[in-house]
């Protein structure tokens, strides 16, 4: 099966080389054996372990924060209890009746109705 | 001896035993991991995670303030300070600063022998320490001092409604009043964490099973009760059992228009958040709703509006009084003599005569004597349209039906009904009665008593519809009559009342039985009656006065606390007098 380049197109290929690509191979000086390619692999593997690990020991942070914040809520609410408790404990009647000002007042002489 | 064939290196024997021992390796993980899987597994998650309970808080208890809930229950948490001697480093500091922060919470009179007696690790030194204080403490940063967590009822108004409240024991569980019947309600469901925790006990998110279920809170209830009656039916309660001497009293009063209770006080009495203290368990008890008695002569008012009902009687209708009237082999005398000759169904109640009453009955039947038809008539009237006898079904622990004979059984006989005629020969609830009573005067329809208005909604009352009404158990002209007459019968009798307002009841002295005899060194006094303006009754009071081997009678010792909280109650709902 034969096959023709336009004219068109070799051109824009031939001006592509000369411009941005290496027309020739390269090849490495450097040849990796069987045992670099493995220690290369279990490094990637430890890398990837030791992320996970900062990910889950992140995600362990996150737990202690969300502890002391619920500690904290748990201290607030028991504060707030408190309060509520205190605020009935002063609005009492009988505490309402020793009060000050319960003491000073006197019984009206004579009502009037409004009709 | 083991020899090693020759065409085997050292390599290859090495070879050999490191795949041995690898052989071996993989068996036992084989065993380990998938064999005894399972049994690790649990054992891990027995070690990892920890299932944590979130309690529930109980409901709160409010009462009415006007329109108004107010608490009268609620949880606080606090802490029980101790100490372990065998860590305590500086034990005069210890004793310095538990006294100057929690002085008022302790349990111990002298602190510094007790952190120093180091026999036990561990020592209660305060109980009820409130938060700031334990943080105080905390701050002092002291050595071998502890601080444990328990949440406890507490009672803002104290001694208010004890009976009608009931108390929290130490298992969690209401015991008494609303707090026993309640007691599903209130209590809530208790959440769940599951989770993977450290050493600490905090909870961590690794695990893939965690779960947290979160706790549903009891239902606040709000109470029907208005503190502001409460508290006034105490205090005129207590003032009419010094007048009296009498050592037992209650007070219910009651809305006649809905079955709302407005108060219900008992004495003696105690408050909830000292409920050990405690020695005599009658104390607990509410009165009114579980120690049915016999009221006595307040019946009365049943048998008039039985008879204006049946149009048996009319309020002038007459009868011939002779202080006695002969029922089969008894013969039944009034207490009061001497208001002989014709009289009136108005003077019969005026006087409480009991033959007037035996009179109504026996006209219920044919007229002469109080047969099977007037005595079915009578339990129709006073047990399935006036709820005598039978439990009124208010949320409070412990109610008893009390006693009302049927004429079915063989002691329904006619000397029995003639005796329920004017109280005796029945057991019955105060709360029975004013409920029956209630219906008497509020129109004919019977509201079955409640305790609870609703329940709230962050804080926002929600009402609740329990009260079960039954209308026309009598009709609104024997309503009107009989509330007329028991108007008339007050009045006639004292003129204590406020001006102005339509204000009505009737005594009751009722005899006590021992050992089914009735004792004549021993009677109960009660009154029963309604209070409001001309257009409508505001309310219904009941008082019951008594003490061992005293004769306490209605008129004397319980009319007066009546009389007391009814002028009283006219002021409060501000009601306008007749001009």
């Amino acid at each position: 099966m034969s096959y023709t380049r336009t004219a068109q197109y070799a051109g824009r290929r031939q001006q592509s080389w000369g411009r941005n690509q290496n027309t020739t191979r390269f090849v490495s000086p450097v040849k990796l054996g069987p045992v670099m390619h493995t220690i290369i692999v279990a490094l990637m593997i430890l890398v990837l372990g030791l992320i996970y690990l900062t990910q889950a020991s992140g995600s362990a942070a996150y737990d202690y924060q969300a502890s002391e914040i619920d500690q904290k809520i748990n201290e607030l609410a028991t504060k707030k209890a408190d309060l509520e408790v205190e605020n009935a404990r002063l609005s009492a009647l009988e505490t309402v009746r020793n009060s000050d000002v319960a003491k000073a007042m006197t019984q009206p002489q004579s009502t009037q109705y409004v009709r | 001896m083991f020899s090693i064939p020759r065409h085997i290196t050292r390599s290859q024997l090495l070879a050999i035993l490191l795949t041995g021992a690898m052989v071996l390796i993989v068996f036992r993980l084989f065993y380990l991991q998938i064999i005894q899987h399972e049994y690790y597994v649990a054992l891990a998650t027995d070690e990892q995670v920890k299932r944590l309970e979130i309690p529930a808080n109980r409901g709160m208890i409010y009462a009415m303030d006007g329109d108004n809930p107010v608490p009268l229950v609620m949880n606080q948490q606090v802490y029980t300070l101790f100490a372990d001697p065998t860590v305590v480093d500086e034990p005069k500091k210890v004793d310095e600063a538990v006294r100057s922060v929690a002085g008022g919470n302790l349990v111990v009179e002298d602190v510094l022998s007790k952190i120093t007696d180091k026999s036990s690790q561990y020592k209660v030194l305060a109980k009820n320490v409130t938060l700031r204080q334990a943080e105080l403490i905390k701050e002092k940063k002291l050595k071998g001092i502890g601080f444990q967590r328990v949440s406890q009822r507490v009672y803002p108004e104290g001694e208010m409604a004890a009976q009608t409240l009931g108390f929290v024991n130490y298992e969690g569980k209401g015991q008494y009043g609303v707090e026993q019947e309640l007691n599903d309600r209130l209590t809530g469901k208790d959440g769940l964490l599951k989770s993977v925790t450290d050493v600490a006990n905090v909870p961590l998110s690794i695990g893939k099973d965690n779960i947290r279920e979160e706790p549903v809170d009891g239902d606040s209830v709000v109470l029907t009760i208005d503190r502001n009656i409460q508290a006034k039916a105490q205090e005129t309660l207590l003032a009419g059992l010094q007048r009296s001497g009498a050592t037992h009293g209650s007070v219910l009063v009651m809305d006649p228009n809905n079955g709302d209770v407005l108060a219900l006080a008992d004495f003696p009495t105690y408050n909830p958040s000292d409920f050990t203290t405690v020695t005599d368990e009658k104390v607990f008890r509410n009165v009114a709703t579980t120690e049915p008695y016999e009221p006595g002569s307040v019946l009365k008012t049943f048998t008039i509006a039985a008879g204006l009902d049946r149009n048996a009687i009319e309020p002038d209708s007459t009868f011939y009084n002779t202080d006695s009237i002969q029922v089969n082999d008894r013969t039944i005398t009034n207490a009061l003599k001497g208001v002989t000759g014709t009289v009136t169904m108005q003077t019969a109640l005026d006087n409480s005569l009991n033959t007037g009453m035996v009179t109504i009955a026996q006209r219920l039947g044919d007229g002469k004597e109080i047969t099977r038809g007037a005595r079915d008539t009578m339990y129709d009237y006073f047990h399935n349209r006036l709820g005598l006898g039978e439990r009124t079904g208010v949320q409070i622990a412990n109610e008893q039906p009390g006693i009302l004979i049927s004429p079915d059984d063989v002691q329904g006989n006619a000397v029995r009904y003639s005796n329920m005629a004017f109280g005796q020969g029945l057991d019955v609830t105060m709360m029975q009665v004013a409920a029956g009573f209630s219906a008497i005067v509020n129109g004919g329809t019977y509201y079955s008593p409640t305790v609870v208005a609703g329940h709230m909604d962050g804080s926002q009352l929600v009402r609740e519809q329990h009260a079960k009404e039954k209308k026309g158990v009598i009709s609104a002209e024997a309503s009107a009559q009989a509330k007329e007459m028991i108007h008339q019968a007050r009045t006639g009798y004292t003129s204590t009342d406020l001006p102005g307002y339509y204000v009505g009841g009737k005594t009751g002295t009722s005899q006590t039985l021992q050992d089914g005899e009735y004792i004549s060194t021993q009677t109960v006094g009660t009154y029963l009656g309604f209070g409001g303006d001309d257009s409508q009754s505001k309310y219904v009071i009941m008082v019951q006065v008594s003490g061992e081997n005293m004769n306490l009678e209605g008129n004397k010792h319980a009319m007066p606390i009546f009389t007391d909280l009814s002028n009283w109650l006219l002021g409060y709902y501000q009601l306008q007098p007749r001009a």
